[in-house]
């Protein structure tokens, strides 16, 4: 289970970045395919996200978060040390950019 | 009949060499310019996710230009100058011998004087003293600063201006030095592409873009890897290339050494996404596919294609997917390099830089190793990139270079035949 309190902020933070309703966004939502982010968009999320619980997330993790839920639960385990290493996962992958 | 246009000049400052010879022996050599950053001390390096760039070390700008003209404008214009004037000298261009209002400049650079910008604008939000804001700033910051000096160095009366389209800059320039001679409104184009932002903050900016390599912090030299299946990003690089252009019937006239022709051009925008390619890469074939038509010449005669490959993961399956694209059987028979697997992504200078070793190519037969190529990526393998020297007999070379913005540029270049 997420803790709600990392899940809302989360969805919240989604909410006002997509300018809709914060009960509309569930955890099992996909960000790109669902929420129609871009890994832009991801990177713009991910930004606010590392604001509101003071972390960096490093390039490698960034290929894990692919659902609302995947994103709570990231979270949640860098807050809470122990869980850490399940919650990362490495892969080559990272935004696209092409500049 | 069309006007031709030639390369006659070359001018070059980069972090694995300033001038051509250098630059080009440790092209050939495959050798890594990119290090720890250290520009920035005494301020941390700590909070960055990426700690590795391509920077031009001990560069002491007196030892190349006057004093007082280096003293007044930014590291980026400090550069163009240093390779516009080699490139002049280069090409044997004596301007007490030309008509100054048929000699232009366009330089492409992509983040301007960053250097001064970041400092006045970091002093004035601290102190808040805006009566100490430098008088040289606006003439510094503002982005054809480059320009308007080598047009001074030089006496260049002629078409004056700054092609600013980030990556791409200055292979836009290029394209546009050559329509400016087509179009017969020059002789000739002081052609440059400068950039120098390795700064605190622009460096920042790149690395919330999350656009960087980060996994080769410990391992500078690694950390560009065009193509590679293990590469995580691009290294921010910083120099400058120059390249007079001139018409071929001016440098007869004036028995000048001919390096390559620029025969073709395009410019076109993907109209998709600010920092996005479009995957399917179409877009880029495109492009490639218009500036051959421009160039009078088909997908057939390429035999060299100097990529834009950042050493991003989603940018050089694209590229690698276009050339797939419009090459199709003969994708695997052209020799592929990558120039910022040596010098990183110098920004607004790359499009020059890679001009040059495709210039280089042309008329020296060798085609610069891709640094770092350890083990193909599927996806985008193309037999044509190596490790090693490619030596070849080119006759047409692509140079490809795509910016944020969406924009994609690229131009073909020819060896030169009367």
């Amino acid at each position: 289970m997420h803790d709600r309190t990392v899940l809302d902020k989360i969805t919240q933070a989604l909410a006002d970045y997509l300018k809709r309703d914060a009960d509309s966004i569930e955890p099992s939502y996909h960000l790109r395919d669902d929420l129609g982010l871009d890994s832009m968009a991801v990177i713009e999320l991910l930004y606010k996200i590392e604001e509101t619980f003071n972390l960096q997330i490093p390039d490698q993790d960034l290929a894990g978060l692919t659902t609302v839920g995947a994103v709570a639960h990231y979270v949640q385990g860098r807050l809470t040390p122990s869980k850490q290493a399940s919650a990362t996962k490495k892969s080559s992958t990272k935004g696209k950019k092409k500049k | 009949m069309r006007t031709t246009v030639v390369v006659t000049g070359l001018g070059v400052i980069s972090p694995i060499g300033i001038g051509v010879s250098e630059f080009w022996k440790a092209a050939l050599d495959g050798r890594s310019g990119i290090s720890a950053i250290t520009r920035f001390d005494p301020f941390p390096m700590d909070g960055y996710r990426s700690k590795v760039a391509g920077q031009i070390q001990g560069f002491s700008p007196e030892q190349y230009l006057d004093s007082v003209q280096a003293e007044r404008v930014d590291r980026y214009a400090q550069f163009a100058l240093v390779a516009a004037k080699e490139a002049l000298a280069d090409a044997d261009l004596q301007m007490t011998k030309e008509k100054p209002h048929r000699v232009g400049v366009i330089v492409g650079a992509g983040m301007g004087g960053m250097v001064m910008g970041e400092r006045e604008i970091t002093q004035l939000y601290q102190q808040q003293r805006p009566h100490r804001v430098h008088p040289n700033f606006i003439p510094v910051i503002t982005l054809n600063s480059a320009s308007g000096i080598v047009a001074m160095a030089h006496g260049a009366k002629g078409p004056n201006f700054t092609i600013s389209t980030a990556c791409s800059s200055s292979a836009h320039a290029l394209g546009q030095a050559m329509q400016c001679i087509r179009e017969g409104r020059a002789d000739v184009v002081i052609t440059v592409g400068a950039d120098a932002s390795i700064t605190p903050l622009v460096f920042a900016g790149f690395c919330s873009l999350r656009a960087l390599s980060t996994r080769y912090n410990d391992h500078p030299e690694k950390a560009s890897r065009p193509f590679d299946r293990l590469r995580d990003g691009f290294v921010m690089g910083e120099g400058a290339g120059a390249l007079i252009l001139e018409s071929a019937a001016h440098a007869k006239k004036r028995k000048a050494r001919i390096y390559a022709e620029v025969a073709g051009y395009a410019a076109t925008s993907e109209a998709y996404h600010m920092v996005i390619p479009r995957e399917d890469g179409e877009e880029v074939a495109t492009t490639m596919r218009l500036a051959l038509v421009d160039a009078g010449t088909t997908p057939a005669h390429v035999d060299y294609i100097n990529a834009h490959a950042t050493s991003t993961s989603i940018g050089d399956a694209v590229e690698a997917k276009a050339i797939r694209q419009l090459f199709k059987s003969r994708a695997d028979k052209i020799a592929v390099s990558a120039t910022k697997s040596l010098v990183g992504h110098t920004l607004g200078a790359a499009g020059a830089i890679g001009g040059i070793a495709s210039v280089l190519a042309i008329h020296t037969g060798q085609i610069h190793p891709t640094a770092n190529y350890d083990e193909p990526d599927p996806a985008c393998a193309l037999r044509g990139i190596s490790r090693t020297v490619q030596e070849r007999r080119v006759k047409a070379a692509l140079l490809n270079a795509f910016g944020f913005g969406s924009n994609n540029a690229a131009v073909v270049l020819k060896r030169y035949s009367a």
